[in-house]
């Protein structure tokens, strides 16, 4: 059973990993915490069903919704974060602008699709391996594996070997010298946020399709637990991301098993308080000294 | 010219005075005026935020410590209150004592733990903090009942007199309790004390330079903030007589700091008015029901990108104009809540 | 600082000027007749809470088809309680404080619905809840009706499909977090101890899982390692349909049985194929052939687009109950309506009702099974 149990974590912790990823972008380049990010992933995964009932085919769908969603975080950042940094607001500013919008998407969510969970389609279950005597294995599990370390491949190619991602890292450094440098720094952080919106669309749709559930609400418990996983890998650093999620999913399973179901949330915030006291920066994160 | 600006001032010194005292009789008369108890029982709600943005505004409106956990402290007082009512039958100064001595614990150990943290990483840890609270009173069920929440509160009583919402006894405690606690706030806020957490708030850097421990006023702040939101708490468990765990949770908190921001940080007056608008807010608009959600996040939006500094935050205290050169200078200052990471 | 107080004190007048105008309920007519319908409309729960407005919103539509009650026309009013017990309260002092209503069907969550009694019962508003469920709920006072199964009662049922059809021995529980599962666990342990134990029947597991928690794996692999059987599950549709998915993987001869508020079309659009041979205990079937439960069920999918589940139909035999009771009465005065929502014997799309001197409805069961993707009645 141990081993079983070590195995649905995986699973459970790559699903983390492909939200975590989002805030990774979006705080590694901002420092800001993107509280919508949770509700851009339960848009993408209501709008793959949406698009899904119109007969398009699966892959379509899950392709047109990532579009969208990622339009959707883009325009986030252009109407409401852009014109406060341009203002040169607080942090808190911010924070509590993605909260609002973390709010409206959600709530609009509701009020369109109504708040009942709905069926996801089984379009990744082709049966399962059994490995030994009681392992088992789900084709599903296999598809989330591939498709969270394809997308961090991707991600990791964009951020280390294009000029985006050198102007990406560029911003992140110092924005104004970024800007100084050439780099139109709106249009990159425009771009990151599109990053995130797609990569969380996709995330909704495997996850959808793993539990083959959808509902407005998905995004909310799951985005806190992603941001613990990506806090604990090393918030910023993009392959932090999927090891802390694959972590807090194991450590989540482990609970689960042998201290109660209903101790799994808790266990994760656990893991978050205590990371961030010990080692704010995570396992993989870079120590930022402060000049005065 | 001059002696108008005499006279103006005399004109507005003495009807500020009238008008204060008629908002006063308003408040204390309140009750007697013939509301309906919905209306009273919205007063009292109104009266509790104030007290959790008080508690909250000295963290973070002060000191620029962000908390998205108030609601874990909040929670504690509650809990305290409902638990030693019902298993102990304790009376209402026994509660407020014993929920203000545990949430004070609360916040020390919130507080401690978290001293190298800044900025966001703060508020996340606090964000945890309160999730962590809701958790494990919702699994703690040899405590707390868990899901099954804590029921009959029994109404506070003194001297044999029971206070309810109805004959207004609880709107007067509630008055009494929010009045002490906007002393207590004024009182810091005016002190060393008040002025040392403001220096933390605009460069924590710059005050370790000047020789301020920190660590002692950042563990202060906590643990006062907390404080007061366990006296919120114990008071709320006995307006609303029946406590669950999902009723403590990050909505609430987020709540709590909307209110903070929206009437401005920093401003006690800002509170009141944060909190007058926010919890009746939604009562108004009740017909708008379905979109009530949507509305408060556009709100929170607009209210960020055009007044982040509240309604009634970032204006100077002082009693004589500053130039405008100057005024203006200190305004763009206030407005940006301390250097974060 | 004239200007600034000046600010602050027009935005508390207008605040408090608001806040009267929404307070105050309008001077209604002497003989309107308003019933009240309570339950979280918005968040997470609104699906149950709008499913109770459409039932009373379509029997009093047809009420008032037929004239209304006492001659007059009657009004609908909603109120939202967020399924918190803040707002439950809240929206008790809100209805009390609107003379012209008589009745208030809802709310949704015990816990909720008792924040609020205590103001009705003070203001002699009947409330008849359709989906309360703890065992103290009908003792706040002689105003509160229960329409709903008591856990208890229901709790025999299900063990009883659990033991006599599903021949179950050892028997694994799956319990969500809420006041609901958390209290059903506990009586189902308790009878299954008292009763069973002799017979060789344990519980050799109990799970309890948060409501919105989609992954179960980890309990599946504890149940399936405790060697469950039969498993009971006190959750609604939104935990049974995902979990039977997930266990079905790993185990497909699995038995689960389920309480009746599982009982509804999401059910089996969530849970597919793997639903199958899922059974409950129903107070309400939708396929009876019964003219006024057909005629029900047609009418309600026709209006709202879904079929109604069995706490819709609850809610749809409670207003039904109200209204019979006042037009039984001749007028408005509470306490003789009260006395005959109490006597009643009511033919609804939930079989006979009556209330037993605790004001909670006696009703029979039916037992139902998923068969190739509908419910369908099942004897043993």
């Amino acid at each position: 059973m141990f081993a079983q149990q070590i195995f649905n974590g995986l699973s459970i912790g790559m699903a983390y990993a492909l939200v975590a990823v989002g805030y990774s972008l979006v705080f590694g380049i901002l420092r800001l915490i993107n509280f919508s990010h949770g509700s851009v992933y339960a848009f993408g995964a209501m709008m793959t069903l949406f698009f899904v009932s119109t007969r398009i085919g699966i892959i379509p769908a899950i392709i047109v919704s990532a579009l969208l969603s990622g339009i959707v975080a883009a325009l986030v950042n252009k109407w409401t974060l852009e014109p406060l940094r341009l203002k040169n607001s607080s942090k808190i500013a911010s924070l509590i602008t993605t909260i609002g919008v973390s709010n409206v998407i959600q709530n609009m969510l509701i009020i369109v699709f109504g708040s009942q969970r709905e069926a996801f389609p089984a379009f990744m279950d082709f049966g399962s391996v059994t490995i030994g005597n009681s392992l088992v294995i789900k084709s599903s599990q296999i598809v989330v594996f591939v498709v969270g370390l394809i997308l961090l491949l991707v991600l990791t190619i964009i951020v280390n070997k294009t000029k985006f991602g050198l102007s990406m890292k560029a911003v992140q450094q110092n924005m104004r010298a970024a800007s100084l440098m050439g780099i139109e720094n709106n249009r990159v952080i425009t771009i990151t946020f599109f990053l995130g919106g797609v990569t969380a669309a996709i995330g909704g749709a495997l996850l959808g399709g793993y539990y083959q559930i959808a509902y407005p609400m998905m995004g909310a418990m799951l985005g806190l637990k992603a941001f613990a996983a990506s806090v604990l890998g090393g918030i910023g650093v993009l392959y932090g991301s999927v090891i802390g999620g694959l972590i807090v999913g194991v450590i989540e399973s482990l609970a689960a098993t042998y201290l109660g179901g209903t101790y799994r949330d808790l266990v994760a915030f656990l893991i978050l308080i205590i990371v961030l006291i010990i080692r704010p920066n995570g396992i993989f994160g870079k120590k930022t000294t402060e000049k005065v | 010219m001059k002696m108008n600006k005499k006279k103006s001032i005399k004109f507005t010194s003495l009807t500020s005075k009238l008008l204060i005292a008629s908002l006063v009789l308003f408040v204390l008369a309140f009750p007697f005026l013939g509301f309906s108890s919905y209306i009273i029982r919205i007063a009292v709600m109104i009266m509790v935020y104030c007290m959790l943005a008080l508690g909250l505004n000295i963290l973070t409106g002060c000191t620029g410590q962000v908390s998205l956990g108030n609601a874990g402290f909040y929670a504690i007082g509650a809990y305290c209150a409902g638990i030693l009512a019902t298993k102990f039958n304790a009376g209402f100064m026994v509660c407020l004592i014993v929920a203000m001595i545990v949430t004070a614990i609360s916040g020390l150990i919130i507080g401690i733990p978290t001293l190298r943290l800044k900025g966001s990483y703060l508020s996340i840890v606090t964000l945890g903090f309160g999730e962590i609270v809701r958790l494990i009173l919702l699994n703690w069920e040899a405590l707390t009942n868990g899901p099954l929440g804590v029921r009959n509160i029994p109404k506070p009583s003194f001297f044999g007199l029971t206070l309810t919402l109805n004959n207004g006894g609880m709107y007067f405690q509630a008055v009494i309790l929010l009045s002490l606690i906007a002393l207590v706030c004024y009182l810091v806020m005016k002190s060393k004390y008040g002025r040392t957490f403001n220096a933390i708030k605009e460069d924590e850097l710059a005050a370790n330079m000047m020789g301020i421990n920190c660590a002692f006023y950042k563990t202060l702040a906590f643990v006062l903030s907390a404080t007061i939101s366990g006296i919120a708490g114990c008071f709320y468990a006995y307006v609303i007589t029946y406590i669950e765990p999902n009723m403590f949770n990050f909505d609430t908190s987020i709540m709590i700091l909307s209110i903070v921001i929206l009437g401005g940080m920093g401003s006690i007056r800002g509170m009141l008015l944060g909190s007058l608008i926010l919890v009746s807010f939604p009562e108004v608009f009740r017909f708008l029901n379905e979109y009530r959600f949507v509305i408060y996040g556009i709100a929170l939006v607009v209210l960020m990108r055009y007044r982040p500094q509240g309604i009634l935050g970032g204006r100077s205290s002082k009693p004589y104009p500053l130039p405008k050169a100057l005024r203006e200078r200190v305004d763009s200052l206030n407005s940006d809540v301390g250097s974060y990471e | 600082m004239m200007k600034k107080l000046s600010r602050i004190f027009s935005v508390c007048i207008v605040c408090s000027m608001l806040l009267v105008i929404g307070g105050c309920s309008k001077t209604a007519a002497k003989t309107t007749i308003k019933i009240a319908v309570a339950g979280p409309m918005t968040g997470d729960n609104s699906e149950y809470g709008i499913g109770f407005k459409n039932a009373v919103e379509l029997m009093i539509k047809q009420w008032n088809a037929k004239g209304g009650v006492l001659k007059n026309q009657i009004e609908l009013v909603v109120y939202d309680d967020k399924n918190s017990p803040e707002e439950g309260a809240n929206v008790g002092q809100k209805i009390a404080s609107d003379k012209s209503i008589i009745g208030v069907i809802g709310h949704f969550s015990s816990g909720v619905t008792m924040t609020a009694t205590p103001t009705y019962q003070d203001n002699k508003i009947i409330l008849i809840a359709p989906s309360a469920s703890h065992p103290d709920f009908t003792k706040q006072g002689n105003f509160i009706f229960r329409n709903n199964a008591v856990i208890s009662t229901e709790a025999k049922e299900v063990i009883d499909l659990a033991v006599n059809y599903h021949k179950a021995k050892k028997i694994g529980i799956l319990a969500i977090k809420t006041d609901w599962g958390t209290s059903t666990k506990n009586v189902i342990v308790q009878i299954i101890k008292d009763q069973y134990a002799a017979k060789g029947i344990e519980v050799v597991d109990v799970e309890e899982v948060v409501e919105g928690s989609d992954d179960y794996t980890p309990n599946i692999t504890k149940m399936k390692q405790a060697g469950v059987d039969t498993i009971i599950g006190a959750c609604m549709y939104a935990t049974l349909a995902p979990f039977t998915k997930q266990y079905k993987l790993v185990d497909p001869s699995i038995n689960i049985v389920g309480f009746s508020n599982a009982y509804t079309q999401n059910l089996l659009n969530l849970g597919g194929k793997s639903v199958e041979g899922l059974t409950f205990p129903v107070i309400f079937f939708s396929q009876s052939t019964e003219a006024n439960v057909a005629s029900f069920v047609t009418e309600y999918k026709a209006a709202y687009n879904s079929v109604p589940s069995s706490l819709t139909a609850q809610a749809y035999d409670s207003v039904g109950i109200l209204l019979t009771a006042i037009k039984q009465v001749g007028s408005l005065d509470r306490d003789k309506i009260r006395d005959a929502v109490a006597g009643i014997t009511y033919a609804g799309v939930t079989g006979s009702t009556t209330f037993n001197a605790t004001r909670d409805a006696v009703k029979p069961f039916n037992k139902v099974i998923i068969k190739d993707g509908q419910f369908t009645k099942l004897a043993y």
